[in-house]
């Protein structure tokens, strides 16, 4: 082979490494434009920000688009402790915490003007986290809702369950129409759901007390959430099977399930996982827990969020306030994005003023979600919920697989997620 | 990390070098060993020591956070001694994940290297069809990327869409249950011999082509069938190639992390912490504690020193002999 | 079958040593049974990828459909064809890093075969506990240790790391070993030739099949890295594949996974690894290796 050339190459190449080290650090300089950088991982998100950058050239944002995930924080936690993080990062609501704990996000509420208004008081809640501090901006949002297979439901005779009573009836009707069929499945693979449905139920799994924190996951009202479920999967009345998996989408797509807890953004997915389901689905309420409530969890939903390391908060806090606030911004949003915008206004602004492509067959889709966002109870998050994701996964997967206590595997998570924070320091009160 | 075995080894050298004459002709120049391995060993230093370096002092220390934790300043990561260490090995899942990849090992690496001895075997055997073709299609598995992985296997293994299950069910069998229970164990194991058995073969493969061909000759004119030549002559001569993928498997099975996380997204059966380094995993990347993570990595890194360097002395004597000069 | 055909004619006198005319049906049929093997998941990427997005979950597994064509347009249409510099950037980070680490392990493992030197066996331990410590945990050190000198979010941030390669080492001493005949290095130093000329111009060609192996597997390796890239990088315009088709696998809860694409991209990223394969083996049929020990 040829060896002086790969022996120059790599001398080039640590020149090359010494070089950039001595020039790449951005100095900026105060004349010219400002530049941030914003790590999101909305698809679309490079179209909304095009439209700003054209209208404001002191002003310039760069997307660098991420991979959404758990470990999308730990990542930015990492960058922040190095020095790196960018000026501005899509986070989901339960990250807060966490990233604030590990002092990566600034509190904005110094540069912020007449926002809170613009956001239902459950959302502005989670971007609080209950201090005089604001630590992002809402972006989306995800209000729990009901979807079911309307075709089906009329040939099995079903109606649409009003509450978690009626659902588990509804559960037994269809296993007894068809043994093969289940109204659908108990997933363990995604906390999140999980934690709406507590929401849902009245669970706040965290508080801040003064210097403590009160740690209530394994509560009445997440209980019973547990214990409902367990219930049903105990006597196979829905399935016990992960969702997102290539046989889920096969079961939504046939008729094997009927129906899907989830969220105002199912349509998306629907639309890829049941592609031959198009106009059979219908969206209703969440089933309740006291008959004629309103109640309903989040699930899913994310924020703008402006970091310590960025040198321009100001210019940050203006861009993240415009892209969640103006209503040009929120319909690009919408259309490129698919996102549910969080700013009430925009949840019945003219860019949802028709139904998603796949629920054609519900025109008043957006109107009726809109309602029920009203009703959505409100979140409350702490400062390990990666922890209590984690351990939730681990125990809830183990017993459903085998059918067995729901409550026993709640009570798990609750002890591993105080458990790792006593470890640490933290004041806790159970 | 080891310093009397690396002492042991040194003096091990020494000896040898002092036993044998130097010889009287023009010897080689004294620097030029340390001058081929000069890159080697300042990446070394830069990109494996000091990292290693910095990751046990990780695993020393912990955060420690005063009042809500929030705000600047609430975090601080103090002194935390050997606390992570005795945190790691206290939990059982630790141990638990260590009983898995043991069993998981058990099939793993006999069965692949198993395959690989023997696929590389044929590609060198004379009067076998298709040998080209074979190497390629057996080495293809290591270009898939992992991302589509678990999708991949999703396709295969879950009852409702694999080909499997639907020739099973037309043919009147029972449909087994791949992701759950003992069956998961060969579920896990099948991804990696799939995936593996095409390195490992290439590396046997490389090895038997550099046998010079006089040998066989020599074996053919005593009369050896191919079979004969292959057990007698060519086996031995491979034999440090087939130390080393030994040595590679056993330390991959140990970090065994890809398997098992393509699984998890399909089944209930497979729990984050299923093999240590998915605890190692789940701890720096999804709850945050890089301190835990690095305990536990260091933990496993000296269990990995144990076996593999046991293995090696166990094996070394004749590996050595293998390129005695 | 052509193997079908000469069974018959298998009871004869054993064959000349030179004429092996016959085809050993058992072998053969072994090693089509292993390819067969290898074979069917691969199907599997070939058969996804020609379906479109609402035949992906809906037709049978292994049975093709008609949307290859759309989806590799739509693949190119992404974003203004970012994949194609995904792969660019995958080419040159498995590439280049495949080379430097080829260089790296072919120097310092002819030095560990060859020479007889104070330390030999310390070194080759100590490199080789490289391979001790999971990359996942050096991952974040590395990340740390670069960003002090200012080098993350760079394409050296994922090139550097992977130069050294411990297995490449270990190997590459095992070629040379096998390889390089110490009567030739003697002679050659003899003949008055220096070390290096030694190495360049007698043991590299010998070590030649051997270190496009290690080139092989480094660049595959390279190639299909994911946790590197993934601390390392944010700017996506420097993402490897594999990051790359990461993000289209999880762009949140709006909107749904693209499947059609990730394996559309997945299948396309094949093609230049098999490429790779195929030139390489030739380098594998040259030999050089007989040829240098009559000498």
């Amino acid at each position: 082979m040829h060896q002086r050339t790969t022996v120059a190459a790599l001398t080039a190449a640590l020149t090359t490494a010494a070089l950039a080290g001595c020039g790449s650090s951005d100095g900026g300089g105060s004349d010219g434009p400002v530049d941030l950088t914003y790590w999101a991982w909305a698809p679309g998100m490079e179209q909304v920000v095009e439209l700003w950058n054209e209208a404001n050239p002191d002003i310039q944002v760069t997307v660098k688009e991420q991979a959404a995930g758990d470990d999308l924080v730990t990542r930015t936690i990492t960058a922040a402790q190095a020095g790196e993080a960018p000026d501005l990062v899509q986070a989901e609501y339960q990250a807060l915490p966490t990233l604030v704990s590990n002092d990566v996000l600034a509190d904005i509420s110094g540069e912020l003007d007449g926002a809170e208004e613009q956001f239902a008081p459950g959302l502005w809640q989670q971007v609080t986290l209950g201090t005089d501090a604001v630590y992002a901006l809402p972006q989306d949002s995800g209000p729990m809702m009901f979807y079911y297979r309307e075709d089906l439901f009329a040939e099995y005779g079903l109606e649409v369950p009003t509450t978690w009573e009626e659902f588990a009836d509804t559960a037994r009707a269809v296993r007894d129409a068809d043994p093969d069929t289940y109204l659908t499945t108990f997933s363990a693979n995604d906390a999140g759901l999980f934690a709406g449905l507590a929401q849902q139920a009245g669970a706040r799994w965290w508080t801040a007390d003064g210097e403590t924190w009160r740690v209530a996951i394994d509560d009445e009202a997440t209980r019973r959430v547990a214990e409902f479920w367990g219930g049903l999967v105990a006597e196979d009345a829905v399935l016990n099977e992960p969702m997102y998996t290539p046989a889920w989408n096969q079961a939504i797509n046939t008729g094997e399930q009927l129906a899907w807890v989830s969220a105002v953004w199912a349509p998306g997915t629907l639309s890829t996982a049941a592609p031959d389901t198009a106009g059979s689905w219908a969206m209703a309420p969440l089933p309740q827990w006291e008959e004629g409530g309103n109640a309903t969890g989040s699930w899913g939903g994310s924020t703008t969020a402006v970091t310590n390391d960025g040198q321009h908060r100001e210019a940050a806090v203006e861009f993240a306030t415009w892209l969640n606030t103006d209503p040009e911004a929120l319909a690009a949003l919408v259309t490129e994005g698919g996102i549910y915008p969080a700013a009430t206004a925009a949840q019945t602004g003219d860019a949802l003023a028709g139904p998603p492509a796949f629920f054609e067959n519900q025109p008043d889709f957006y109107a009726r979600a809109a309602e029920i966002a009203q009703g959505t109870a409100p979140a409350s998050w702490g400062p390990n919920v990666n922890v209590a994701y984690g351990a939730f996964n681990d125990a809830f997967a183990a017993a459903a697989e085998s059918r067995g206590d729901f409550a026993e595997a709640l009570a798990t998570v609750h002890r591993a997620t105080v458990d790792d924070m006593e470890s640490h320091g933290f004041q806790v009160a159970e | 990390m080891t310093p009397r075995m690396t002492r042991r080894m040194t003096r091990h050298t020494k000896d040898v070098a002092e036993d044998v004459p130097r010889p009287t002709r023009r010897g080689p120049r004294r620097g030029a060993p340390y001058a081929f391995l000069a890159p080697a060993i300042v990446l070394f230093l830069l990109f494996f020591a000091l990292p290693i370096g910095y990751a046990i002092q990780l695993s020393l220390r912990t955060v420690e956070v005063q009042g809500l934790g929030l705000g600047s300043g609430a975090r601080r990561e103090v002194w935390a001694g050997l606390a992570n260490y005795t945190d790691a090995l206290a939990d059982p899942e630790l141990l638990d994940g260590a009983l898995r990849v043991a069993v998981y090992g058990l099939i793993v690496v006999p069965v692949m290297l198993g395959l690989a001895l023997v696929f590389a075997l044929l590609l060198d055997a004379e009067r076998v069809r298709g040998r080209r073709a074979g190497r390629l299609l057996i080495f293809l598995p290591y270009a898939i990327p992992g991302v589509i992985a678990a999708l991949l296997w999703g396709f295969l293994y879950l009852p409702s869409v694999s080909p499997l299950h639907r020739t099973l069910d037309a043919l009147g069998l029972p449909e087994p249950d791949l992701l759950g229970g003992n069956a998961l164990y060969l579920a896990l194991a099948n991804i990696a011999v799939w995936g593996g058995t095409g390195f490992n073969m290439i590396v046997i493969h490389t090895s038997l082509r550099a046998i010079p061909a006089e040998l066989y000759e020599a074996a053919r004119l005593d009369g050896c069938s191919q079979l004969q030549i292959a057990l007698r002559v060519k086996i031995p001569l491979v034999t440090p190639s087939l130390v080393l993928t030994f040595f590679f498997s056993i330390i991959a099975t140990l970090q065994v992390f890809s398997e098992p996380t393509t699984l998890r997204p399909l089944t209930n059966s497979v729990p984050t912490t299923w093999s240590p380094l998915m605890k190692v995993y789940q701890d720096a990347f999804g709850t945050g504690d890089i301190h835990s993570a690095a305990a536990t990595a260091v933990i496993i890194a000296l269990v990995t020193l144990a076996l593999s360097f046991g293995f090696l002395r166990a094996a070394g004597a004749r590996a050595r002999q293998g390129e005695a000069r | 079958m052509t193997t079908a055909r000469v069974t018959p004619q298998a009871p004869q006198a054993p064959p000349a040593p030179r004429a092996p005319r016959r085809v050993a049906l058992l072998p053969t049929a072994a090693l089509l049974l292993g390819a067969l093997y290898c074979l069917v998941p691969v199907v599997w990427v070939v058969m996804a990828a020609t379906k479109a997005g609402d035949e992906l979950f809906s037709t049978f597994t292994l049975a093709p459909g008609t949307g290859l064509l759309t989806n590799i347009a739509d693949l190119n249409a992404y974003r203004d064809g970012v994949y194609w510099r995904w792969m660019a950037n995958s080419a040159l980070y498995a590439g280049v890093g495949a080379a430097l680490s080829c260089a790296v392990s072919a120097l310092g493992g002819y030095a560990l075969a060859v020479y007889r030197f104070a330390g030999r066996e310390a070194i080759f331990g100590v490199l080789l506990t490289g391979v001790l410590m999971p990359p996942v945990i050096l991952a974040v050190p590395q990340y740390l240790l670069l960003a002090e000198v200012d080098l993350t979010d760079h394409y050296l941030s994922v090139l550097l790391p992977v130069l050294l390669s411990p297995y490449g080492i270990y190997l590459a001493r095992i070629y040379a070993a096998a390889a390089v005949p110490s009567d030739v290095v003697e002679a050659a130093r003899m003949d008055g030739a220096g070390e290096w000329r030694i190495f360049r111009a007698v043991a590299l060609p010998m070590m030649l099949p051997g270190l496009v192996t290690i080139f092989l597997f480094q660049f595959v390796a390279i190639w299909n890295n994911f946790l590197l890239p993934f601390i390392m990088l944010s700017d996506d315009e420097k993402f490897p594949m594999t990051l790359g088709l990461y993000t289209l696998l999880n762009q949140g809860s709006n909107s749904p996974a693209l499947y059609t694409l990730v394996i559309t991209g997945s299948l396309l990223a094949i093609v230049p690894l098999v490429a790779l394969f195929l030139l390489i083996q030739r380098f594998w049929s040259l030999d050089l290796l007989s040829g240098a020990v009559k000498s």
